[in-house]
């Protein structure tokens, strides 16, 4: 009886160690995602690429928000009253107005590091791009390519313009690396733009509008070289004087003033491009067909593509099936610096409102959307009494591209919005003949071309000089993220205005942003801060 | 996995051929009954085993047993209850005949069951050296239970619970031994009968009106907490190394019930409650209300710029809604469990099933579970190989109700019970027929709450399968193989539809969603494990396992938009106009360990256990897949030397032990660089939406296992012949390569990624006393005692010199935290401007630092960020759990109070919600704002005004039942309970908002945030318990 249970023993414990060793072979951990893919297994044909293509495109969307409030609140175009329990927002709108953001103020921590988080993911998606191109061969690759290091380039004018000098980088590595300088970024662009604009085309196929062209490469060098005064030097510009472009050089020895006419030159006399016949619709939901649009965000009225902006700005009740947010409004100092016969008021709304839609009147929030009997008919006055502590009507608003009236649903609109039109082109020049003979006759033909089509009657500048012209850009260009970079290159950004009091030299540039040196040891901060 | 269906035939047929079965010899009966010395009542569920043989039965309700087919001869027989000190008898077996047994139990003072789970086996209480508590089911599952979890509230010292809030099934934040980890996840580790289990959720999140969707319900719901057989909680690292990579957060292991042999037994229980909310918000009513506006038009009247113009008086409606009893109700629960179980000596099983159906306090929320388990065990080949199978299926049914966890700008139903003018209607009546008043037409910011609740259909259903099949096969005296395989499989589906017709759906035109989920995990076990006494004074046991774990997760999204009618809800996506791109994903996550384990004792006085797991895991980076955790603890037990005099102690030992352990809180594939198909990386090209793959995740080959090491101190005592017993511990845990989800230097596709940095610490102490007070005949009395304080601190955060978290919720709070995570400081530090008063023009006022622009008298109406400090902490000084429970003849009483002291709450409510700048927007407010002096045309700014302390004392439960014996034919009920019991009956707190536990996830390891949280019910429940 006990005799086979011995002969046994050695049998099951072998086997129990065959079926544990066994399984020790099963120690393969390798981790093979299912619903994502990896870098390796994609960007293997025309397709792919184009849809790793559109994702660099689509960073330019995340522009507009937080180096658009960024660019625009800072400025003295558009202030984000405390309106009652509204927009107090940790104080980060009153303190992007008065510019006394730090390196971790609420602003500091929200929108620079958007800011700078935003415009460097686009880089790092090229980059990611451009390093799997060299592996595969593509039809179009030439323009593809092209295209990669054009849009990595206004990633990079945009930190630019915020932040000074930031690191170049052109591989995919992760680390910790040093500042170039502003210079040095402003050449590489140029050199990239430069260089990338012989492989692009001068139009692409209606399938592809929105699509970076020569135009677009030459309108980010002009505006390059328009404010070269400011981004190609390392110190000397000046907080309170105008920086002019006269006198920097720039590539092939060139002077920046001259660069700047020659490249607005290339667009004006590519035949690609004229003036819209009406100034309005360059933004309204059609404006994909404006015959001025040179380089331009591209929206549709679909979920995850649409424009927004007009919710930042409406009150609650001037949209049907959407509750817009009653943010954003101007200063009764912008708002009057318009002649009331120029069309381009039109982008602020003013005085008693409707629904934007519908045209019927509305009232406040408390007398309900539909105004109830004795309700408080909303009315955007042109000032703000105390930012503090606005009203719901207070300050008018910016209404520049209006609702897209095939609108699905909510807050999707399918306006574009142009970083570079015909009609900014024609005040780059203007600017830069300006200022190698004050008062060009030339100059002065260009900007009475753009307020020919806005004043009916005609009512033409008699007259140009360096704050007439920044008061044109303010009109033609009001709300289109270029209201930062001009006050500085005109050398009143930290002057004081309406809710601001004048502030210190440092603020020409934005702090880094604290998250930003935590996590990159090697980044040293903007003087100042 | 598939050598495991190979294995077990073979192993049982090597086994058949192995062991030849002995014949039966002539057998006989052993029969009587068991009781409670002091109260003389027969006891009901007491183990009796023949020791010697496999034989064994539990004792029926009134304490009688009947054990047959023992063989005949001389047998001890061993009988064991929790909470009683076991007791043995000799008695002689006659062959063919009847022998009567009866014993008399002692009461011990603490429930204690001799024999304690640890993980991979189970060890006698007295030679265990870590640090290990365990709960007994029975006395925790008192009042409404929906799941396990809120069985451990207050009864274990160090381990605090959290119930997010008072919705049924609601989600509960479980610390044992505190937060370690910032941004990886606190939660122990699950694991039932001996498979660990993940606790992810089995239904997606819902949509979110006006902010994130309220916290997901526990999934834990899906057992039935009366199916719980043994709860074991392991605390220090030293015990939870078994667990290795998972054992950071502790680990709770759950044996469910099983079948005993004799006489086939049945019980049925069930109760009934009623909840109704503890407290409501406290808002003006009606003629409050429209008093304040005119009280604010007159002020306007003599001075334009202040008050509110005569327009708001205009605006006002006649009606007097309580806006907050609008919203609620009596909730109504009932629960219903039956369960049978018997068998014989050789197969056993227990059978139950549950239906519980609760009704939460505000409308249109509830959940109900229907849940059915079996357990089998079988012995065969002599009782050398043991089969065991157990399996539960479960569906629960989650009407969720929407409410907002954070954000508000466009608020869910709490939101609105407060905002919504109180001078309107629930409902009206025109032409077009009676319907829910709201505002204006269309979308609306400010919705009619009971519209919401009653208009916003979201339910969840998730179908939960849980079983393991195991085989323990006797290879050689002391050496025993084990093999264990489980599985877990759940399918949950959200419903989600906005109707067109409420102001939630309008700007939709309808919105209809609908997600399905499915959770599969598969565990394989090999264990062996080798047992052997020596030299009469060495205990040797080795374990010894292989363990293979897979979890997959897949999820299907669809959703449309657009609707002609609101009459196929979420049933028919086809309907919609507007199709939004359905969205799909799947992970998986494979874990490989093999653990060692050794426990030696000598002389029953001196005990060392030893543990080394390796685990691999595949989500972790390419160069750290593997890791190896060690813990090694000793116990003395000095009460048995003979130096130690006879003194007060009955029990005293020392333990000390050491472990590393990990956390993985890393979710599949985040040390990989991923493309993903995203809304957006979506481009338009021409007039066409381009799919755009963009970079989802930057690499991180490094990403590894968080580490925590602890060192565990304890005294074990117990006095007066163990009727007095507890523990003294005290423990240091270091937490090192923090898993932090933290910036990366830029350009990098992603802005953040997860790393290893940074480290922590929490020491504690912990104190626990259980005392038999009184133990008379007829009457007894226990009372016991759990205190804990503990201490962390954020040790170092890499290169970053704080981490912002706590976001502040609602409207006008964007980019608001409230907490910073400091070196050097405590977890859950309330950061932010120092509130001094309000100044002549109805200004806040706040230090400042002289010399800032602004400041003046070191006071400013504009803190600057230079200006914020420390204003609090979030976590208590400590804690205490009490409990009592007295006997006396027939009745039974028992009482369960807890609490916290000295921990800050910051009271978002009341900081957006007791502002009187809510009446510009005709919006309510809460009633304190009446007397604040702060004008009506500021902000709320978040300050230490609204940083409150939260000490608090909790009457958990009470419960007073009655037994009766029923006379009655057979199959009748034998005995019966009735009692009744009261949940949170009584807050001592001097918070000032609903509750001061409170939850809210809004960043990295915050704490003690209280944002419009689903109300605690206070619940009477009545409940008859019968067995057969």
């Amino acid at each position: 009886m006990t005799k086979p249970f011995r002969v046994a023993r050695p049998r099951l414990s072998l086997l129990m160690c065959t079926v544990l060793l066994s399984a020790l072979g099963c120690t393969d951990l390798q981790e093979t995602p299912t619903s994502s893919i990896t870098p390796e297994n994609f960007y293997r044909n025309e397709a792919e690429v184009l849809g790793g293509l559109a994702s660099v495109y689509a960073q330019l969307r995340g522009t507009l928000d937080d180096y658009w409030y960024a660019s625009e609140v800072s400025s003295d175009e558009i202030v984000v009253p405390t309106r009652g329990s509204d927009w107090y927002d940790n104080g980060q709108w009153l303190e992007l107005k008065r510019q006394t953001w730090t390196a971790s103020s609420p602003s500091g921590l929200a929108f620079m590091n958007g800011s700078w988080n935003t415009p460097f993911t686009g880089i790092a998606r090229a980059n990611v791009l451009l390093d799997a191109l060299q592996r595969v061969t593509v039809p179009n690759q030439g323009a593809i390519v092209a295209e990669l290091r054009t849009l990595r380039g206004f990633y990079y004018y945009i930190l630019m313009d915020m932040f000074g000098g930031v690191p170049i980088v052109t591989d995919i590595e992760i680390k910790p690396r040093a500042r170039n300088t502003r210079t040095e970024v402003f050449q590489f662009i140029e050199s990239e733009l430069l260089a990338a604009r012989t492989d692009l085309p001068d139009s692409w196929p209606s399938t592809s509008n929105g699509r970076l062209t020569k135009g677009a490469a030459d309108a980010i060098l002009a505006s390059m070289y328009l404010n070269a005064g400011v981004w190609m030097k390392e110190t000397g510009v000046s907080p309170t004087a105008y920086n002019t472009c006269l006198g920097v050089v720039v590539s092939g020895g060139a002077d920046a003033c001259q660069a700047a006419i020659d490249a607005a030159d290339r667009i004006i006399n590519s035949g690609q491009y004229s003036l819209a016949a009406v100034w309005r619709s360059n933004f309204t939901a059609d404006n994909q067909t404006s015959p001025e649009n040179i380089m331009v965000v591209k929206f549709l009225n679909k979920p995850d593509v649409g424009l927004t902006f007009i919710m930042r700005a409406l009150h609650y009740n001037q949209l049907t099936g959407a509750g817009p947010w009653n943010g954003f409004a101007t200063t009764a100092q912008i708002y009057t610096a318009f002649d009331a016969n120029d069309q381009r008021r039109q982008m602020w709304l003013e005085g008693p409102q409707t629904n934007v839609e519908t045209g019927v009147p509305v009232c406040e929030r408390p007398s309900g959307s539909t105004c109830a009997p004795g309700g408080t008919p909303l009315v955007f006055t042109d000032s703000i009494r105390d930012i503090t502590q606005a009203t719901e009507g207070e300050g008018p608003r910016f209404y520049k591209w209006p609702a897209d009236p095939n609108r699905p649903a909510g807050e999707i609109n399918g306006n574009d919005f142009a970083y570079f039109r015909l009609a900014e082109i024609y005040l780059i020049k203007a600017e830069a003949l300006n200022e190698q003979t004050p008062g060009s006759a030339t100059a002065l033909g260009l900007v009475n071309t753009l307020r020919a089509r806005v004043f009916t009657p005609a009512v033409p500048l008699a007259a140009i000089d360096r704050a007439s012209l920044l008061r044109e850009r303010l009109f033609e260009l009001a709300t289109e993220n270029k209201r930062r970079q001009d006050l500085i290159r005109h050398g009143v950004y930290t002057a004081a205005w309406d809710y601001k009091l004048a502030g210190a030299a440092n603020l020409i540039l934005m702090p880094i942003p604290q998250p930003q040196l935590d996590a990159n040891p090697l980044l040293v901060q903007n003087p100042g801060y | 996995m598939v050598r495991v269906r190979q294995v077990v035939p073979v192993l049982i047929a090597g086994l058949l051929w192995a062991i030849p079965l002995r014949a039966q010899d002539s057998t006989g009966t052993i029969a009587g009954q068991v009781t409670d010395v002091g109260t003389q009542q027969g006891l009901y569920g007491v183990v009796i085993k023949v020791l010697g043989t496999p034989l064994g039965t539990q004792t029926r309700t009134d304490g009688g047993f009947t054990l047959t087919d023992i063989p005949a001869g001389t047998r001890t027989v061993r009988v064991t209850r929790i909470g009683y000190t076991p007791l043995e008898q000799v008695v002689t077996v006659t062959a063919g005949s009847v022998t009567p047994v009866n014993f008399a139990l002692h009461a011990q003072a603490a429930i204690l069951e001799p024999v304690v789970v640890t993980g991979y086996g189970s060890q006698r209480r007295e030679a265990i050296t870590g640090s290990v508590a365990t709960v007994d089911p029975t006395t925790a599952n008192v009042g409404v239970v929906t799941n396990v979890n809120q069985m451990l509230e207050g009864r274990t010292a160090g381990v605090n619970i959290t119930t997010n809030n008072g919705e049924p099934g609601a989600g509960v934040q479980i610390r044992i031994r505190g937060a370690t980890s910032l941004s990886a996840s606190n939660e122990p580790l699950y694991v039932i009968d001996g498979v660990p289990i993940t606790n992810a959720e089995a239904e997606a999140p819902g949509f979110g009106i006006g902010g994130a969707p309220p916290l997901p319900r526990s999934p834990l719901n899906l057992l039935n907490p009366s199916d719980i057989g043994s709860i074991t909680i392991l605390k220090d690292a030293s015990a939870t190394a078994i667990y290795g990579s998972r054992g950071a957060n502790g680990v709770i292991l759950i044996e469910t019930k099983k079948g005993a042999s004799g006489g086939a037994s049945m019980t049925y229980d069930s109760y009934v409650a009623t909840s109704s909310p503890y407290r409501s918000m406290d808002v003006l009513n009606g003629s409050e209300y429209r008093q304040f506006v005119a009280g604010q038009v007159a002020l306007h009247n003599s001075d334009p710029l202040k008050g509110l113009d005569s327009t708001y008086l205009t605006a006002l409606g006649t009606a007097n809604t309580d806006w907050a009893k609008a919203v609620s109700r009596t909730g109504l629960t009932h629960n219903h469990n039956l369960s049978f179980t018997g068998g014989s000596d050789i197969t056993r099983y227990r059978a139950s099933l549950n239906f519980m159906n609760e009704q939460g306090v505000a409308l249109s929320s509830g959940f109900r579970r229907v849940q059915g388990r079996l357990s089998a065990t079988h012995f065969a080949l002599n009782n050398h190989l043991r089969l065991g199978v157990n399996v539960t299926t479960s569906q629960a049914n989650n009407d969720y109700l929407s409410f907002e966890n954070e954000g508000g700008f466009e608020g869910g139903v709490f939101m609105n019970e407060v905002i919504f003018n109180p001078t309107h209607p629930v409902t009206v009546t025109d032409s077009t027929g009676t319907h829910f008043y709201e505002i204006g037409p269309g979308a609306q910011g400010v919705r009619n709450p009971v519209g919401l609740a009653d208009q916003i259909q979201d339910f969840g259903i998730t179908n939960r399968t849980l079983g393991n099949i195991s085989a323990d096969l006797d290879l050689l005296p002391g050496l025993t193989g084990r093999i264990n395989v489980g599985v877990d499989k759940s399918g949950g589906v959200r419903q989600i539809y906005l109707p067109k017709a409420s102001p939630a759906g309008a700007q939709f035109q309808g919105l209809a969603r609908q997600i399905n989920r499915d959770n599969t995990s598969q565990t394989f076990q090999g264990m062996l494990t080798y047992t052997r006494q020596f030299g009469g004074v060495h205990d040797l046991d080795v374990v010894g396992v292989y363990e293979f774990a897979k979890y997959r997760i897949e999820q299907f999204q669809a959703e449309a938009q657009g609707f002609l009618t609101d009459a196929t809800g979420f049933n028919s996506l086809n309907a919609g106009s507007v199709q939004i791109t359905p969205q799909s994903f799947r992970t998986d996550d494979k874990w490989i360990s093999f653990i060692t384990r050794v426990n030696y004792g000598y002389k029953q006085r001196y005990f060392v256990t030893g543990v080394v797991r390796r685990d691999g895991r595949s989500a972790f980076g390419a160069d750290h897949k593997w890791a190896t955790f060690p813990g090694i603890s000793a116990s003395w037990r000095i009460s048995d030397e003979q130096f130690m005099p006879r003194g007060p102690f009955s029990d005293l030992r020392l333990r000390v032990g050491y472990g590393v352990v990990g956390n993985p809180g890393v979710p599949p594939y985040s040390s990989l660089i991923r493309l993903e198909a995203t809304g957006g990386a979506k481009y338009v090209f021409g007039d066409l939406p381009v799919t755009g793959f963009a970079p989802v995740s930057d690499p991180n080959v490094n990403l590894r296992f968080e580490k925590t090491s602890q060192l565990d101190f304890a005294v074990d005592y117990a006095l007066m012949d163990n009727r007095v017993s507890g523990s003294l511990e005290y423990y240091v845990k270091r937490t090192s390569d923090l898993l932090l989800e933290v910036s990366v230097p830029q350009p990098a596709p992603a802005s953040t990624r997860l790393e290893n940095v940074g480290k922590t610490r929490n020491r504690g102490l912990e104190f626990s006393l259980d005392a038999l007070a009184i133990s008379r005949p007829r009457f007894t009395w226990r009372a016991g005692l759990v205190f804990a304080m503990e201490r962390n601190k954020v040790i170092d955060l890499g290169t970053y010199t704080f981490l912002p978290t706590g976001r502040v919720s609602g409207q006008g709070q964007s980019n608001q935290i409230s907490q910073r995570i400091i070196p050097g400081q405590s977890l859950g530090t309330f950061y932010g401007p120092r509130f001094v008063g309000v100044d002549a023009q109805g200004k806040q006022l706040f230090v400042c630092s002289s010399g800032s622009a602004g400041c003046v008298n070191g006071q400013t109406t504009t803190p600057l960020a230079s200006d914020y400090a420390i204003i609090g902490n979030a976590y208590p000084d400590f804690t205490i759990g009490l409990h009592s429970s007295v006997a006396y003849g027939k009745f039974d009483f028992s009482l369960q109070m807890r609490g916290a002291f000295g921990q800050d709450v910051f009271n978002n409510t009341a900081l957006v919600y007791s502002t009187k700048s809510n009446a510009l927007q005709g919006k309510n407010f809460l009633r304190d704002a009446l007397t604040d002096p702060t004008d009506i045309r500021q902000p709320a700014i978040f300050s230490s005004r609204w940083v409150e302390k939260a000490t608090f004392v909790r009457l958990q439960n009470i419960t007073l039942g009655y037994v009766f014996n029923l006379p009655g034919p057979p199959g009748s009920p034998r005995s019966a309970r009735v009692y009744v019991s009261g949940d949170n009956l009584l807050l001592l707190t001097g918070y000032s908002g609903l509750d001061p536990e409170v939850h809210a996830e809004v960043g990295l390891a915050s704490v003690g945030i209280d944002y419009l949280s689903y109300p605690r019910p206070r619940t009477l429940t009545a409940g008859v318990q019968l067995a057969f």
